[in-house]
């Protein structure tokens, strides 16, 4: 039986699938996995049927892309071939933006400024005498050679007790110390200098102006934390002398269209409390109601004139003296005292 | 218009309770129909529920005015009694003064009360406490603060301060125009 015109069918059937024409030839980056289809969409086909076309694109860069995965070479293991990918060849964005340039040391700032071209110095310099590369400076360094050596030259008119190696060797340290100092001063220059360059950027003041501003703002930032830094967040702080209100704090309301039997107990509330506050703030002390003496002239006024008030007391002295020690009947007007209000005698207004 | 935040109804009812002390209780727990305060516009409006409710369905720059305005809030806070909550502090005023019919018309164009002009006065009233002012047959006439108490009075001569006006009458006339 000639099996030849099936196989041959079935292989053609097969290249159709396994090969994918396109206009423009996809991008397969094997690396990342990925397939870059740019070709133009076919809008007819895309209209009518989407879901279809969508498919038949996908399916064809996703052929396209396995079969770059069975050319590439592989590795066997006990759970099979492993294909090796190959470096990625699509550039991918970079993560995080470009460092910013490190600001100049007080030296390199001088040194541009006079156009000078320094070669950067080596870390190892030649030994003539041990003919070999020694470090420039740490252990076995170039720079401890002479408080290291086994005969010095001592200053004719130098003391007794002169030690050059010692010598030597302190002012290896204070170079060392001052190179340490100027490193920190570089430092601290070139903060503040970035510190100064955004301040100004967003103030576009002066730098001493720039520097202060963001202090200032460094300090109310710290200090709006500790205000909310409390137990209660900050809701039952005692409110202090001359403090700012918060910025930057929604205001919240009550609904408008809660109960009012809830909104009248609350008020209720509010103003039980205020009666409480009211005998102990200044302002709604009645005057010698008690204020930290010991006698209550309010109440002892009370006492003394059985519940009438100080006018009427001072009546009983007037009229005593301009009636005669009796006191009585020429007080009609004044009733009898259960009621705050009392008919005064216009006399004692009027003049 | 929204109710008022604790704040704003402390400010409001210390100011109220200068006039009328402790029966404020009487203005927030009402017998007869549920009251409430709302504020709109800086105002604070005293309404009956149901006309607040009725007023919730109002959008806000439609709504002019609701139910009673007791006052307004400037803008540092502080809260400020206008002359149409007369009707609520003359029933509950704590303590009184009462004009002779010669003082009446000046306190009606805006100035203080005189010592001339007062007919008589609660007795106890102490310094700086709020007080309304009613003409001698008992119509509220508005309201002020007292300068002196009222033993200090005595020693006074005629033409001195004796209460320092805050609103009167007059200001439905004069004010008619930024009043409401």
């Amino acid at each position: 039986m000639d099996v030849s015109d099936i196989l041959a069918s079935q292989a053609s059937k097969n290249k159709s699938i396994l090969v994918v024409e396109k206009d423009i030839p996809p991008d397969v980056d094997a690396g990342f996995l990925t397939v870059t289809d740019l070709n133009v969409i076919d809008k007819e086909s895309y209209d009518h049927e989407r879901e279809t076309y969508l498919q038949s694109t996908a399916r064809d860069s996703v052929q396209l892309l396995l079969s770059s995965l069975f050319s590439l070479p592989t590795l066997s293991s006990p759970e099979g071939p492993f294909a090796q990918l190959p470096t990625p060849t699509t550039q991918l964005p970079r993560a995080k933006p470009l460092p910013k340039p490190k600001p100049l040391t007080k030296w390199e700032r001088f040194a541009r400024a006079k156009g000078i071209h320094s070669q950067k110095r080596d870390k190892k310099v030649w030994d003539e005498e041990r003919q070999a590369w020694v470090p420039r400076w740490g252990w076995k360094g170039k720079n401890k050679e002479e408080e290291a050596q086994w005969l010095h030259e001592v200053p004719a008119n130098a003391d007794a007790d002169y030690d050059p190696a010692k010598d030597a060797r302190v002012a290896r340290k204070a170079r060392a110390k001052q190179n340490e100092r100027q490193h920190l001063q570089n430092l601290a220059r070139g903060a503040r200098h970035q510190l100064t360059a955004t301040a100004n950027y967003v103030v576009g003041t002066g730098v001493g102006a720039g520097m202060q501003t963001e202090r200032k703002k460094e300090i109310d930032r710290t200090l709006a934390t500790t205000r909310v830094s409390t137990a209660s967040m900050g809701k039952f702080n005692r409110a202090l002398e001359g403090e700012k209100k918060l910025r930057g704090v929604k205001r919240k309301f009550d609904p408008i269209e809660r109960s009012v039997e809830t909104e009248k107990s609350a008020s209720l509330a509010l103003i039980k409390k205020l009666g409480n506050d009211v005998r102990g703030s200044s302002k709604f002390k009645k005057d010698g109601d008690g204020d930290g003496k010991v006698l209550n002239v309010r109440k002892a006024v009370r006492f003394a004139s059985g519940g009438r008030g100080a006018v009427s007391l001072a009546l009983k002295t007037t009229t005593a003296t301009q009636y005669g020690s009796d006191g009585k009947g020429k007080r009609k007007m004044q009733g009898k005292g259960n009621g705050r209000l009392r008919w005064l005698p216009t006399e004692l207004y009027t003049h | 218009m929204r109710p008022l935040t604790e704040d704003e109804s402390k400010v409001a009812f210390e100011k109220l309770a200068n006039y009328i002390g402790k029966n404020l209780v009487h203005l927030v727990d009402r017998q007869d129909e549920p009251h409430c305060f709302r504020l709109h516009k800086g105002r604070v409006y005293y309404v009956s529920e149901a006309s607040m409710r009725l007023g919730i369905s109002v959008a806000r720059p439609n709504l002019v005015s609701l139910g009673t305005c007791l006052g307004k809030f400037n803008k540092s806070g502080k809260f400020k009694l206008h002359i149409t909550s007369l009707d609520y502090l003359a029933p509950y005023a704590k303590y009184k003064v009462w004009i002779k019919p010669n003082g009446e018309m000046p306190f009606l164009y805006g100035n203080h009360v005189l010592k001339a002009h007062l007919g008589r006065i609660t007795e106890d009233t102490p310094e700086h406490q709020g007080v309304v002012i009613y003409n001698m047959s008992d119509v509220p006439l508005g309201f002020g603060v007292t300068a002196r108490s009222t033993v200090d009075t005595r020693k006074l001569d005629p033409t001195s301060i004796i209460v320092f006006h805050q609103a009167d009458v007059g200001e439905y006339l004069r004010d008619e125009d930024t009043l409401f």
